[in-house]
């Protein structure tokens, strides 16, 4: 036992195995050669060109000045005034006092939509996560049901939003069940083109990114563990507090960390399912971009990202994704 | 003249001209030439770009005048955005843009197209007066904003000059007039003002066009019409004048008045097909496309005057030597005749009615630019029956729809601030 845990070193992505004396030297091999190089190229290329770069570029443009002429190179800050200050911000008698940009208040409402989404995704997705790794044993129920709450990934995106409205629209299916039942005697209108409908909508969309993640590290618990604690008379609550629900946090972050990248940069779904009633950081890029304000449209593109790079720190903050891996 | 008659009848022109082709390359380049009336370009020219939105960007388009004129035409379609900063900010990328009158105040100044010599339009005097003197009947309104008469004449530097004038900023093309698509089921009476599209009675069942731009004038010609504020110029309004608009499009979306705000043509359809909405902001042929699906809607003709638009198709100034040649080559292809009849069954009108009316069945004529009632069934661009016999168009003939514009689409100058403006009413 003691040979063992010496071969074990606190690596940066939690416990590794000491390589031995044959590993090092394969090590050495290549290092000396260039395969591992030849091996990262392709997606270190790949990611210069088509994301390095973008990016880079966004950044540049972020300075530049629109100008009747088209765009002039310039370093200007012009838009990132315009982005962060009101007129009348610093005037107590104007009723723009101390308001908030329309840009900051629309990532503000972004990240609370996001936040909503999130927590809502939790709820559902994390007993759906638990029930297929806990409560299903035979392994290949568990990939099949897996595969089921992947489905609605087989058809595009816009095709999943838009199907929400023979749903809850107007004359959708709960609207002629609700009447038919003489439940109300006109459609109601709340369901759809709403914030409900929008929330509902984002839920069902994007629950699956957490449940994958949840599902994975829940069924990495090792069940003799519940076993051993059972048979030590916890209760199942004290079960989940203490063993469960510590050890599918790295799990929780990930998927969380996925749902909240791709909700923040949501704009489609506000367009199909809330009818546009609402801006979100992706639809005020999308309309300065539409009127060929590309500098604004880059500050914009910035703010956003740097908005989900602060979520995801506060997110691996609290938790310690590195036991997942 | 039956429709079938006039669809064989293309059909028979292609067909002789691909057995022609046969003959040669040149011989066939020239029969073709021949046939249409188009002067021979005997040599296989290199192909020119053209960029346009959905509208004028058509496979069948480029592609007949390409057979027509003996040289390729690559087509790319864009949405309005792109097409406007590919348009201000690449003009090494196409030759022709085909874009439109309302982003000339942008595009003059930056000169990034050349002046289009009329002396080398053979039809110019056969584009109507609507862009000319801005009215195509004598006593007509020219109507507020980017009129294209305003955008029309510039001087051989390009710059704007006092028309007429030797030379246009672009050639007038394709236009339509936009008012207010509705279930007359739903609202359950005619609407005639654009007042009713703040109308209590309809509350949640209003839909408004998403577009900051147009979107805003739309809204504008509704508070006006209700008497609530009198717009200096609907096309170029000051900024206390957005503001006005924009705290009452805020006051009314808080009380849910609107029931969503869409953005492409398809999306409008669905509103009114899915009865989400009984009366919103509308384009013409998503009327007609509504109507296909069985639901009725009507275009109404508001006592207001409607939001006329209005296409542009220009040069590049990067375009020179043969391409630019090739350029004018496919601008008067454009007013031939046949482009016309193509888009009239879309529903959109011709800067050359003459020349559309000579491509045009007198049956399709007469539903399309004379508003009378269908007199059989009626096909659209693609052959596909579109308008049913006895089917009346709304907003009546081409001459009444444009005798009164309220409003031309616009770029006001106060863009940026009212694309502010808008973003605080759609997060509100």
């Amino acid at each position: 036992m003691s040979k063992a845990s010496e071969l074990h070193h606190t690596g940066l992505i939690g416990s590794q195995p000491q390589p031995d004396d044959t590993v090092q030297a394969k090590i050495a091999y290549a290092e000396e050669g260039f395969s591992t190089a030849w091996l990262i190229a392709p997606a270190t290329i790949w990611l210069i060109l088509f994301l390095v770069v973008p990016l880079l570029s966004i950044v540049v443009f972020s300075f530049w000045e629109n100008t009747p002429e088209g765009l002039v190179p310039a370093f200007s800050l012009e838009f990132y005034g315009e982005y962060f200050f009101t007129k009348g911000f610093f005037d107590p008698e104007s009723d723009r006092f101390l308001l908030p940009s329309v840009f900051i208040r629309t990532l503000g409402s972004t990240v609370y939509f996001t936040l909503v989404t999130m927590l809502l995704c939790l709820i559902v997705g994390y007993p759906i996560a638990y029930f297929l790794a806990m409560q299903v044993q035979a392994f290949k129920w568990q990939l099949a049901l897996f595969l089921l709450c992947m489905v609605p990934f087989w058809t595009s995106y816009l095709i999943r939003a838009v199907a929400w409205l023979p749903m809850l629209g107007r004359r959708g299916l709960i609207n002629q069940a609700l009447l038919g039942m003489g439940i109300v005697d006109k459609p109601v209108s709340f369901l759809f083109y709403s914030e409900f409908g929008y929330t509902m909508a984002l839920v069902q969309i994007y629950v699956v990114l957490g449940i994958g993640p949840i599902f994975f590290s829940l069924a990495k618990i090792p069940k003799d563990i519940l076993e051993a604690a059972t048979d030590m008379g916890a209760t199942p609550f004290q079960i989940f507090r203490e063993i469960i629900g510590p050890m599918s946090l790295p799990g929780v972050a990930i998927g969380m960390i996925f749902i909240f990248v791709m909700i923040m940069g949501e704009f489609a779904t506000a367009v199909v399912v809330y009818g546009g009633k609402t801006s979100t950081a992706g639809t005020v890029i999308l309309n300065y971009y539409g009127i060929a304000n590309y500098p604004f449209a880059a500050v914009n593109a910035l703010m956003l990202m740097l908005a989900m790079v602060v979520g995801i720190v506060v997110i691996l903050r609290i938790v310690d994704i590195r036991k997942e891996l | 003249m039956t429709v079938k008659n006039g669809v064989k009848k293309n059909g028979g022109a292609s067909l002789s001209m691909s057995r022609r082709k046969f003959m040669g390359t040149a011989a066939g380049v020239a029969a073709a030439g021949s046939i249409t009336g188009f002067p021979n370009i005997v040599q296989a020219a290199d192909p020119i770009r053209t960029i346009g939105l959905g509208v004028s960007i058509i496979n069948e388009i480029q592609g007949k005048a390409a057979k027509d004129l003996g040289f390729k035409i690559r087509g790319q379609a864009l949405g309005y955005g792109a097409l406007f900063g590919k348009t201000l900010n690449q003009n090494d990328q196409y030759e022709v843009s085909e874009c439109y009158f309302d982003m000339f105040d942008v595009m003059i100044p930056s000169g990034v197209f050349q002046p289009i010599d009329t002396k080398r339009i053979r039809d110019w005097d056969k584009v109507s007066n609507l862009t000319k003197t801005g009215m195509l009947t004598p006593g007509s309104q020219v109507g507020q904003g980017d009129a294209p008469v305003r955008q029309l004449w510039v001087d051989e530097n390009g710059k704007r000059a006092k028309g007429p004038s030797r030379y246009i900023s672009a050639l007038p093309g394709w236009h339509n007039a936009d008012s207010l698509g509705y279930n007359p089921d739903d609202t359950g009476r005619p609407i005639e003002s654009w007042a009713e599209l703040f109308n209590s009675d309809f509350k949640g069942r209003v839909a408004l066009l998403n577009i900051p731009q147009v979107g805003a004038m739309d809204a504008a010609m509704g508070m006006e019409a209700l008497g609530l504020i009198k717009f200096g110029d609907k096309g170029d309004m000051t900024k206390p004048e957005i503001d006005t608009l924009v705290d009452f499009l805020i006051k009314k979306k808080k009380e849910g008045h609107f029931r969503a705000f869409w953005e492409t043509f398809g999306q409008s359809v669905n509103l009114m097909v899915s009865g989400e909405v009984a009366l919103q902001s509308m384009w013409s042929p998503a009327v007609t496309a509504v109507n296909a699906e069985g639901v009725p809607c009507i275009y109404a003709s508001p006592k207001e005057g409607m939001r006329g638009w209005h296409g542009a198709i220009s040069i590049s100034k990067k375009a020179t030597g043969k391409k630019l040649d090739q350029a004018y080559e496919y601008l008067n292809w454009w007013l031939d005749g046949w482009a016309g009849a193509f888009v009239a069954r879309q529903g959109y009108y011709m800067s050359t009615p003459a020349n559309t009316k000579k491509h045009l069945p007198a049956d399709e004529w007469d539903f399309w630019y004379e508003g009378k009632p269908a007199a059989k069934e009626l096909p659209d661009p693609f052959g596909t029956p579109l308008v049913n016999k006895g089917q009346v168009r709304d907003g009546g003939s081409y001459e009444q729809r444009f005798k009164k514009i309220a409003v031309w689409n616009s770029i006001m100058t106060e863009n940026d601030y009212l694309v502010k403006r808008w973003t605080e009413f759609l997060t509100a």
